[in-house]
């Protein structure tokens, strides 16, 4: 474990994130066609949207609803976090890696290019990509799709970033060939870890995290997306060293726009203590929210830096 | 309803008068959002005009702020959803400084819900909104499945439910709503109680008590063992409790459960409501209110209704000798609407 002084200060508030995007309210549903749909290995599926214009550009770490065209086996939409962005023609083409495992995902694989699909998005607040310090990556499984788009964003801000990506298994480094491709392009660094050593570090990305960061320039700024255990660990990992966590959280969700209360994660005592009596992002956010409890996925995330979640209560 | 016995020329749609009336507040047309699903109003007012729909009814507000349940919250069922949200708000204070003004300033007609444990804390409640301007109607939440305390279950009581609306009737000149729930042997029991006690109009219905388990872990789905079922799954059981509540009352009707088209809330007024809320079919569609209007008024006009109101308890006219027991609907005419 590296000590806090290596580890480097705090960064101080002047990283203060930038107004939530769904403050201003500028998601839309639109209908949107399948470009493509295709197998991605492990059991995972590559998918993507032609947006129509008029729709925001979506930022690492946001998410939008999908919602299949009836006649649908599901009622609700199901959030998903965008993978890709990429203007042609002056529309957006956005990308989703997602694993058919429920009755809407499993329906949403059955469509095929041409096929219509709603989007209500861009939604939720995404990865504060220009906070200060050394950005490093840390993803789990199909956490990697919302990173592979943050490395390309810090690469156009023309920033370096080390690049984590750990799974149980190597044949679960989902999409690996793409993951190396896009950071080749981005100029990231990439480190492998698997649980069983059949690729690259044997253990976990936290253990990773403990070799690397001595090699790196302080202060760190981790933003990780994967299983909520992975992220309890390294949000864990974060304050034990002084570094800043920004976590890609996930829940079940009903609206998708902070309407409907229905997807609650709880909020750190720091979070929860009064504005007054101990000032601090995390609390000046909770008061703003009105919750002092319960964080809502959709609107105050799904990325919440380590400090405001109660980890030990997360699901 | 035989669309044979409403058959008329059909009319230019722009033609069609909407407008209905709710005790003395008149409103636009016959589409409102179901409280709980349309947040303070302002959530959604980038995509949906509010000053083109008949109202908001807006999230229930309780004297002091309310956290919520604990997770999960949500889980969707067939056709439906439960909710466990536990009645999160921001409480009076805040909703009268912050949220109501935001929500004059949009140009809506305002329904304004509040929740209370116990009859003094919505007496409270209506004492400091009863006259703020910009609120053009009280709905009295005495249904919500999910609290600990002052729940559908308490409120179940006609005698409770009578002296309560009694006790607020005289805190505010503008009309007092009653939200029913439909967990009651009789909802004639309740609708009338309500009635008596001075309310000027009844929505029916909020959720069903359900639930559903996750037999993997062998714990509900929810974060309690049961929730709250909306959407479409409720839509036949909602209709039928608005029907049979609005046959024993004088009172306007405002009919609430699995909403989601222009047909269905016609259905609803034939059945007897004056109005109808669309509220679950917001989470799926945010534009939802908006499209159940203009189907509304593209099936009046196409079937040569030129006001919405003459439709409000058609089917109840047409069958009256039905409004006996509801024994006798079961055994009697329904068929011969088909």
């Amino acid at each position: 474990m590296i000590t806090r002084e290596r580890a480097g200060r705090i960064p101080s508030r002047t990283t203060k994130r930038a107004p939530a995007p769904a403050a201003r309210r500028t998601w839309r549903q639109v209908r949107a066609r399948v470009r493509v749909q295709r197998d991605y290995g492990a059991g995972f599926r590559w998918l993507e949207l032609d947006l129509p214009a008029g729709f925001a550009a979506p930022v690492a770490g946001q998410f939008v609803q999908l919602l299949l065209a009836a006649p649908s086996p599901v009622l609700l939409p199901r959030p998903m976090s965008v993978a890709s962005v990429q203007r042609a023609a002056g529309r957006l083409r956005v990308g989703f890696l997602y694993a058919p495992l429920g009755a809407g995902t499993r329906a949403l694989a059955e469509l095929e290019p041409g096929d219509a699909v709603h989007v209500t998005g861009p939604l939720g607040r995404g990865y504060p990509l220009d906070e200060m310090g050394t950005p490093v990556l840390v993803a789990g499984g199909r956490g990697v799709a919302p990173l592979l788009m943050a490395a390309e964003a810090l690469a156009r801000a023309r920033r370096r970033c080390e690049f984590v990506f750990g799974a149980r298994t190597s044949e679960l480094l989902v999409g690996l060939a793409d993951a190396r491709s896009r950071l080749a392009r981005a100029g990231g660094r990439l480190h492998l870890a698997t649980d069983d050593g059949s690729r690259g570090f044997h253990g976990d990305v936290v253990r990773l995290l403990d070799t690397l960061a001595p090699r790196l320039a302080a202060p760190l700024v981790l933003h990780a997306c994967g299983p909520h255990g992975m992220l309890a660990a390294v949000a864990r990992w974060a304050t034990a060293n002084g570094a800043r966590a920004h976590l890609a959280m996930e829940s079940v969700m009903a609206c998708g726009t902070g309407v409907c209360r229905g997807c609650p994660l709880p909020r750190s005592s720091e979070a929860r203590a009064p504005v007054l009596a101990q000032p601090s992002e995390a609390a000046e956010a909770a008061a703003l929210k009105g919750n002092p409890e319960w964080a809502m996925c959709c609107t105050d995330g799904p990325v919440f830096e380590a400090r405001e979640l109660d980890w030990d209560r997360v699901e | 309803m035989s669309q044979a016995s409403v058959k008329r020329k059909a009319i230019d749609a722009k033609r069609i008068d909407l407008g209905v009336r709710v005790g003395s507040l008149a409103l636009r047309n016959p589409i409102l959002t179901g409280s709980g699903t349309f947040g303070y109003g302002d959530e959604y007012a980038h995509v949906v005009d509010l000053s083109a729909i008949g109202g908001v009814v807006t999230k229930t507000v309780t004297v002091k702020p309310r956290a919520g349940n604990a997770p999960q919250r949500v889980a969707e069922t067939a056709a439906g959803m439960l909710n466990s949200i536990g009645l999160e708000n921001v409480g009076l204070e805040r909703f009268r400084d912050e949220k109501l003004p935001r929500l004059r300033a949009l140009d809506a007609t305002v329904i304004a819900s509040i929740g209370g444990e116990t009859p003094e804390e919505l007496e409270t409640l209506l004492r400091a909104l009863g006259r703020e301007p910009g609120v053009g109607a009280f709905e009295v939440n005495f249904s919500c499945p999910n609290v600990a305390a002052g729940g559908a279950r308490y409120w179940a009581d006609p005698a409770r439910l009578e002296r309560t609306l009694a006790q607020l009737r005289p805190l505010t000149d503008k009309p007092l709503i009653a939200k029913l729930s439909p967990d009651v042997t009789d909802i004639r029991d309740t609708a009338r109680a309500c009635e008596r006690g001075g309310a000027d109009a009844l929505t029916a219905v909020n959720t069903f008590v359900g639930m559903a388990i996750d037999l993997d872990r062998m714990r509900s789905k929810l974060g309690k063992a049961t929730g709250g079922l909306s959407g479409p799954a409720i839509k036949p059981l909602a209709l039928a409790r608005c029907w049979e509540a609005a046959a024993a009352v004088k009172i306007p009707m405002l009919g609430s459960g699995g909403i989601a088209s222009g047909r269905d809330a016609l259905e609803f007024m034939a059945a007897g409501a004056t109005a109808v809320q669309v509220g679950t079919a917001t989470f799926v569609e945010p534009e939802a209110a908006t499209r159940v209007l203009a189907e509304m008024r593209e099936w009046l006009a196409a079937n040569g209704i030129a006001r919405a109101s003459e439709l409000v308890g058609r089917f109840r006219a047409e069958h009256a000798q039905e409004f006996g027991t509801l024994g006798a609907a079961r055994n009697g005419g329904e068929r011969r609407d088909r």
